[in-house]
């Protein structure tokens, strides 16, 4: 169970003010038979943000990433005696350290920025959810089978039950759980909307990168990169141009695989 | 004719000082006045067996266990033969009291020199429960129990436990107990589920075990005792603070263990808690992997010798030693831990060893030994009452584990770098299964990185080194 006491966050604040050390590691699930959407959404975010900050780190892949991280879910990065994750604690722990992407913007472009990340949060990551633990086809052929893949039977039948359980109830008291697919997608189509509208013809959204081109690039290049049996939320995502050339444009600036 | 009034040990371990014992365990000896006359020159034969009180007993397993009486030729074989046959019932394990009445024969079908015996028997409630509370070093427990003894009416059982801590773990089990008398080594087949919640913070892990255990316990002889095991569990292992050790942090998540066991002891003591003589041998193999993502081999040995050297002065030299082949997949918590009042005394729990940031990572290979001097209290106050529960004792405790990581030269070499302490204090023992212990201890020898404790150090356990 994560847990975090006051201690040990106001030790996490005073001591994270040196550097950023060379050995950072960052721990995912096993990209190609384990990780699921969501989790490979937001592990390739936190990743782009940390090339954008031109800082060092190592991929590191476990099996176990989910139960290692210190709130439960993935990525994490392990920076000397610390483990901080998911992408917003991992931005505040380099702001710490003095690397920040969003100090040229001002204060109300920093809030627009924030509630652009939490649309993310709030509706592209549900979808995705949606999409792999509750559409019957995705979970059966792509879900069920990758989520198990770790454990011997019958321990993954046991803790894919357990995990859509836990995701079911999250998306039941988001109120996610009674919409229909179409409901799910326009969504979607509303979240993208919003976001092309304010990407506009930029290459950025706010000129420079920042987190929110580093979200927006690891969800977009996630559902539109992964093939699942329902195809409906990648053709939704693909309709918007700008956002899709945005994952492009980041993907061949930070992750040439030449 | 007279009435005899027996009562067998619970764990039917051999009997010393006389045929009968006494009536409560816990009472002093009463010199049972010897008889007179020579019973076994006096003929005799059993006619009849009455059995009264039983109600859903079923009558073949009583049959059974008294059905040794009519192959009595003398009087003194009846009254052996009766007090065995009481032995048997009360191993049963169905009923509360159980008094046995010898009479002449009457009536049609008597002999001339014709018994009869008579069992006074009372059966257990359909149902017992409790409800008490217990501390732990972490955590205040609620426990709830319940227990259907003599369920089916041969001797089968069934309980539960629920606790619920103040911390919102809970812990259960249920248990399904089935004694099988009549089949040749009398096996007791054991059924359970459980679910439990422990924390170890000298390692900074907490795990949640959820499992099935197969338990097979049968006796090749009166002292050995043997049990088969089959256990799956799920273990799910996770962190206790956002500073625990990354090694520590690596072996988290849910791994499921299937584990065959072979436990044998062979037990000649007189008592299992302050025994004055005797000895007592417990082997346990284990093989992990067959199913499951944790493959390894693990031996433990522990041994126990007891010599009364003075009348109340007891010397006891105690050792333990295990092996750990790990295949794939184990972790910190499958590993062995030394160190605490239970084994090396004057070091913290699992205090010597391996550890990394301050957490024990515990070591595959250990041998660890304690002499002990025990003696009654100093002046002997409350002596053959309250100051026989409790014993005053000097100690001496040596032991080593070793590195997982190391090659053979250094297994060795670590498993000769010896912790060592010594002290005294007073033992007292809590019913017949487990003892506190306060000491003063003194670490004699440390290894770098151990966690010693000197001073004063508090013990509960059923198993001491």
């Amino acid at each position: 169970m994560p847990e975090m006491s006051l201690k040990d966050s106001i030790i996490t604040s005073l001591s994270a003010q040196e550097p950023w050390p060379d050995n950072v590691k960052l721990f995912q699930p096993y990209e190609v038979e384990q990780i699921l959407l969501p989790d490979n959404a937001s592990c390739l975010a936190v990743q782009a943000f940390l090339k954008m900050c031109n800082l060092p780190f190592e991929v590191e892949m476990r099996w176990n990433a989910e139960f290692m991280s210190p709130s439960g879910r993935v990525p994490f990065i392990k920076c000397g005696a610390f483990v901080v994750s998911e992408l917003e604690p991992i931005v505040q722990f380099a702001a710490n350290k003095g690397v920040s992407l969003c100090s040229k913007l001002s204060t109300e472009e920093r809030a627009e920025m924030r509630a652009y990340m939490s649309l993310i949060t709030n509706v592209l990551v549900n979808a995705e959810l949606y999409i792999s633990w509750v559409d019957q086809d995705t979970y059966n052929t792509v879900t069920r089978i990758r989520n198990s893949s770790v454990y011997p039977w019958p321990l993954g039948w046991i803790q894919t039950r357990s995990k859509r359980n836990a995701v079911i109830k999250r998306l039941k008291a988001l109120h996610w759980y009674d919409k229909t697919l179409e409901q799910v997608l326009a969504d979607v189509e509303q979240c993208c909307n919003s976001l092309s509208q304010r990407l506009g013809d930029k290459d950025y959204f706010f000129g420079t990168p920042t987190e929110l081109d580093a979200l927006v690039f690891g969800h977009v290049f996630t559902i539109i990169t992964t093939r699942l049996p329902c195809r409906k939320l990648a053709d939704t995502v693909r309709r918007h141009v700008s956002l899709v050339a945005l994952a492009k444009r980041v993907d061949e600036q930070y992750f040439k695989r030449a | 004719m007279g009435t005899v009034h027996a009562k067998a040990q619970a764990d039917n371990v051999s009997t010393v000082g006389g045929l009968f014992e006494l009536d409560e365990p816990d009472t002093l000896e009463v010199a049972i006045p010897k008889p007179t006359i020579k019973l076994n020159g006096v003929r005799a034969r059993v006619d009849r067996v009455h059995v009264d009180g039983l109600s859903r007993t079923k009558d073949d397993i009583v049959r059974s266990a008294v059905d040794e009486l009519f192959h009595a030729t003398d009087f003194e074989d009846v009254i052996l033969k009766a007090h065995k046959a009481r032995r048997s019932l009360d191993s049963l394990g169905c009923f509360k009291d159980i008094g046995v009445y010898i009479d002449v024969s009457s009536g049609p079908g008597s002999t001339p020199e014709g018994l009869e015996v008579t069992f006074q028997v009372r059966e257990l409630s359909r149902i017992v429960g409790g409800i008490n509370t217990t501390v732990s070093e972490n955590e205040g427990n609620l426990v709830l129990g319940v227990r259907l003894p003599n369920v089916a009416g041969r001797g089968e059982r069934v309980s539960a436990e629920y606790s619920v801590g103040h911390r919102s773990s809970s812990n259960f089990s249920v248990a399904a107990t089935k004694p099988f008398p009549k089949s040749a080594l009398e096996p007791v087949v054991t059924t359970s589920v459980y679910q439990q919640n422990h924390e170890y913070p000298w390692s900074g892990y907490r795990l949640l075990d959820r499992g099935v255990l197969l338990d097979v316990a049968f006796r090749t002889s009166p002292a050995t005792k043997h049990n088969l095991q089959w256990e799956g569990t799920v273990r799910d292992a996770s962190v206790l603070s956002k500073t625990t050790s990354f090694k520590v942090r690596e072996s988290s998540g849910p791994v499921l263990k299937s584990v065959i066991r072979h436990i044998v002891t062979v037990d000649h003591r007189d008592e299992a808690i302050f025994p004055t003589h005797g000895t007592r041998v417990q082997f346990s193999s284990e093989l992990a992997g067959l199913g499951g993502g944790v493959a390894n081999i693990k031996t433990e040995l522990q041994a126990e010798a007891n010599k009364e050297i003075v009348p109340g002065v007891v010397v006891q030299l105690t050792g333990a030693a295990g092996v750990l082949h790990d295949v794939f997949g184990t972790e910190i918590p499958e590993l062995f831990y030394l160190g605490g009042p239970a084994t090396i005394r004057g070091f913290q729990q699992r205090g010597a060893g391996p550890h990394c940031d301050g957490l024990a990572t515990g070591g595959t290979m250990y041998w660890a030994s304690g002499l002990h001097l025990y003696t009654p209290l100093p002046f002997q106050p409350g002596k053959g009452g309250l100051g026989e529960l409790f014993r005053s004792h000097l100690f001496l405790n040596g032991g080593c584990l070793a590195h997982p990581e190391e090659k053979t030269q250094a297994i060795i070499e670590s498993l000769s770098s010896v912790r060592v302490s010594c002290g005294a204090g007073v033992a007292l023992r809590l019913g017949r299964v487990a003892r506190v212990e306060l000491n003063y201890c003194f670490p004699l020898r440390a290894a770098a990185g151990d966690a010693p404790a000197p001073g004063i150090q508090l013990g509960v356990s059923a198993h001491f080194l």
